[in-house]
């Protein structure tokens, strides 16, 4: 290994967290590098100095008396404690009931006699009206037909009477909006 | 029932086995040994209450201490604007005294005294992700490749934390003192 190793490397080496090839290869680098050689006891000193404090401190046992306890209740509160199938399980008359209850009031409040279709639903109204806008269109081409006969554009500038104020046109409300005589 | 029981009591017993080790980390991390003890409890009780959420595939020591970091570092967010992890703040330093006098044997000698002393000061002056690694290996026992997967973040960065933070602790430690690896 001729190239220096970058030097995290040398934390996993002190660590003893390299395989036992990389740890020979790294250790004959070791060998011909001085600068490896001084970063690598840095850290090694750095995991010695951790060394100093205890390891497993002692905790007082009042602390280790509350916390067995804690894990105590929670495991009883485990232990009792249903699961949710088995929750909703002990409640299932009432769950039917309420639904029953819910049903009946639906059925009070809202009869389906009250219910009345929307005026769109209505066959006849949707005739009167197709009938309607018919009448329109009809009458609004005999009018373009007429303007065209009367500025010249049409046989000898007469309009025909068989057209002219007789058409097709409704005799009903259209009729009188555009004055046409009946 | 009495299965479950039995495995709630061994999984008890196992939780409350790794409590001095997640208090020292935690300890180091809070800087107050009252605070330490109550996030040691609530970490043990949490990984109590969701084992069911545990996978299996990864190391149970590193969730514990994974919880417990996350722990801390709420703690840390949450916390007064006082700087409790430094033992050289007087008001951060009496609960650490106090831990230091208990944890501390009888027969240890000044120098081993004087050595924590020093590495708990240059600890407490790491930024808290560099110290949260060094932490986690020492006394999680974790490898820094399981520190990785269990914070998440790139092995690279881990390591780089923990080479700058054990560059800063290896300078507590005289380089004649040191005997170095084979």
């Amino acid at each position: 290994m001729n190239r220096c190793p970058d030097r995290d490397q040398w934390v996993l080496y002190a660590a003893g967290e390299v395989s036992a090839r990389r740890r020979r290869a790294l250790a004959a680098h070791l060998e011909t590098c001085p600068t490896c050689r001084t970063e690598c006891r840095a850290v090694e000193r750095g995991l010695e100095a951790l060394t100093a404090l205890p390891a497993a401190p002692a905790v007082r046992p009042e602390a280790i008396e509350m916390l067995r306890r804690r894990l105590s209740v929670a495991a009883a509160h485990r232990v009792s404690r249903p699961s949710v199938v088995g929750r909703v399980y002990r409640y299932r008359w009432v769950a039917a009931a309420a639904v029953l209850i819910a049903a009946a009031l639906t059925y009070t409040l809202f009869p389906a006699s009250d219910v009345t279709q929307p005026a769109w639903r209505d066959e006849s109204y949707v005739v009167d009206e197709i009938t309607e806008i018919s009448a329109e269109l009809e009458m609004l081409e005999l009018n373009t037909f007429a303007a065209t006969w009367d500025s010249g554009n049409g046989s000898g500038g007469a309009v025909p009477e068989a057209i002219k104020g007789q058409g097709r046109l409704p005799l009903g409300r259209l009729a009188d909006e555009v004055g046409v005589q009946g | 029932m009495t299965g479950q029981t039995g495995d709630s009591e061994d999984v008890e017993r196992l939780l409350v086995a790794f409590s001095p080790r997640v208090y020292g980390l935690l300890l180091r991390m809070v800087g107050r040994s009252d605070v330490a003890e109550d996030l040691m409890q609530e970490t043990l009780l949490r990984a109590f209450r969701s084992l069911g959420t545990y996978r299996s595939e990864g190391k149970f020591r590193a969730w514990i201490f994974r919880i417990a970091v996350n722990l801390a570092r709420d703690w840390i967010r949450r916390r007064p604007r006082e700087p409790a992890t430094g033992l050289d703040d007087d008001a951060a330093a009496a609960p650490a005294q106090a831990v230091l006098a208990r944890d501390v044997p009888p027969e240890a000698d000044a120098l081993g005294r004087e050595r924590r002393r020093d590495v708990e000061q240059a600890l407490a002056r790491l930024p808290d992700a560099d110290r949260e690694v060094l932490l986690m290996r020492y006394y999680g026992d974790l490898t820094f490749k399981a520190i990785a997967r269990a914070t998440g973040e790139p092995l690279g960065t881990v390591l780089a934390r923990a080479h700058r933070a054990l560059r800063k602790l290896g300078d507590l430690i005289p380089e004649e003192s040191h005997e170095p690896l084979p």
